[in-house]
């Protein structure tokens, strides 16, 4: 009788195995796996996609701690209603929508509240849109970094004045990197909205950003 | 026609992601119009731009946050709950709080204009022009102080209000410009026979006997205006009994 040592021995097909453990690594299968109480699973989904739901809130809000509450609530959310989970679409869009909620519940809550932030003080009386404070600076910068630097806050200021509706569509796509169909699914839209969307948002941030391009 | 064609292409240009190529058509009208090379230039820069952000990291606690965040709720169990219901509770409080203040307000409201219906609603004095009849079955009433001449008769009537019930008017007697007659103890006052009231100061008494023996004697003071023992007192001329 012959004794097995190592996994491979079991003769399973390369193919097979690779597709074995890739289903067992899935989101699907770890949510599963949440669901039956392995907190493990649920730490991986986690350490998954922290980093990505973070940055994104952070980018709709313009407000790091902010954005870090928010991802939180948004993995409490995933935990709550893990029996309620559908495998209808990927798991990522599921937690991007709940993002995507949450982010824009907190910019209307911040709306009403109307806090008074730097950029509205150039904002016009007639309600249009903002004009981003840029004094002009006619010295030298000292590092091209510094460049870097102010070039990203400028890119970032400018986002965070577009309306919600086109500013989820537009991080998305040029920051997140996400597909038209992804996209419609996380926002609950029709295709050729967000394209359009997307298009308009482009066309505010070239306004914008006249003097960078 | 050719700026239709440039929107096509400028959509497409916008469609397509960093990294995909350019059809062959989409090339060959960027050779060819300087307008759309100029666009597809600042789109790619502008895009690159967004896209180089980049993204930004979680804190190094947060896992161990939100550990604890579900450590927590899971300890509470009224968490979901009051994290679920609460706002509909506080709505729902918030309105009961405001038609509560809604009904108090009209409570108060009405009360106060029903006061000032009546204060503004002063008793008009009607002066009749004939006076009124005397009640024919209590002339008895006016025996004593009916004088000879028949007495100026006001009538005061209130305005109806339509959510009070009709009254009959009411009727008096002006007396004012009557002199009072005095009245003697000792002599009865007219043809009537009227109780003889004493004006002494001396108690009125009155002794019941029920027949089996058992007598009760029930004293009433005489009732004094004040003016009677002072002018007794000061005039002490006027007869006794007379003031």
């Amino acid at each position: 009788m012959n004794t097995l040592t190592t996994i491979d021995e079991l003769g399973f097909a390369p193919g097979l195995q690779q597709d074995v453990l890739e289903d067992l690594t899935s989101d699907h299968a770890l949510l599963e796996a949440t669901r039956t109480g392995d907190q493990d699973a649920f730490a991986e989904l986690v350490s998954r996609y922290r980093n990505q739901i973070t940055s994104y809130i952070y980018r709709m809000t313009n407000d790091y701690d902010g954005a870090v509450d928010l991802a939180q609530e948004t993995f409490v959310r995933v935990y709550r209603a893990a029996d309620r989970y559908q495998r209808s679409y990927a798991f990522s869009t599921y937690i991007y929508r709940i993002a995507t909620n949450l982010a824009i519940s907190e910019l209307r809550k911040r709306k009403r509240r109307k806090l008074v932030s730097l950029t509205g003080f150039f904002q016009p009386s007639d309600g249009g849109e903002a004009k981003e404070l840029n004094p002009p600076d006619g010295r030298p910068l000292q590092d091209s970094e510094l460049v870097e630097t102010e070039r990203r806050n400028a890119v970032q200021r400018a986002i965070s004045t577009l309306p919600e509706k086109y500013r989820a569509p537009l991080i998305l796509r040029d920051v997140d990197g996400r597909s038209y169909d992804e996209i419609a699914r996380i926002l609950e839209t029709s295709e050729g909205t967000i394209k359009s969307r997307i298009s308009r948002a482009r066309g505010f941030l070239r306004e914008k950003m006249r003097a960078y391009l | 026609m050719r700026k239709n064609y440039c929107e096509i292409i400028r959509r497409e240009l916008d469609e397509r992601m960093l990294d995909e190529a350019c059809s062959s058509s989409v090339l060959e009208h960027l050779r060819d119009c300087a307008d759309c090379r100029d666009f597809h230039q600042k789109q790619t820069k502008l895009r690159r731009m967004v896209g180089g952000i980049g993204t930004v990291a979680a804190p190094a606690d947060f896992d161990f946050r939100l550990r604890a965040r579900l450590a927590n709720e899971s300890n509470s169990a009224t968490f979901h709950l009051q994290s679920t219901y609460w706002p509909f509770v506080r709505r729902g409080l918030a309105v009961a709080a405001v038609l509560l203040v809604f009904a108090t307000g009209i409570v108060v409201v009405r009360k106060i204009i029903n006061r000032d219906e009546t204060v503004a609603i002063q008793p008009r004095i009607i002066i009749d022009p004939a006076p009124a009849p005397v009640p024919a079955h209590k002339p008895e009433q006016f025996t004593a102080a009916n004088p000879p001449s028949s007495p100026q008769r006001i009538k005061n009537e209130r305005p109806l209000q339509t959510n009070l019930k009709p009254r009959h008017p009411m009727a008096a007697i002006d007396f004012s410009s009557q002199r009072a007659e005095v009245i003697n103890g000792l002599e009865a006052v007219g043809s009537t026979t009227v109780f003889p009231l004493d004006t002494s100061l001396q108690p009125f008494k009155i002794l019941l006997d029920d027949g089996r023996g058992n007598a009760r004697t029930i004293s009433v003071p005489a009732i004094s205006f004040g003016s009677q023992r002072v002018l007794r007192n000061a005039n002490s001329f006027a007869p006794k009994d007379v003031w």
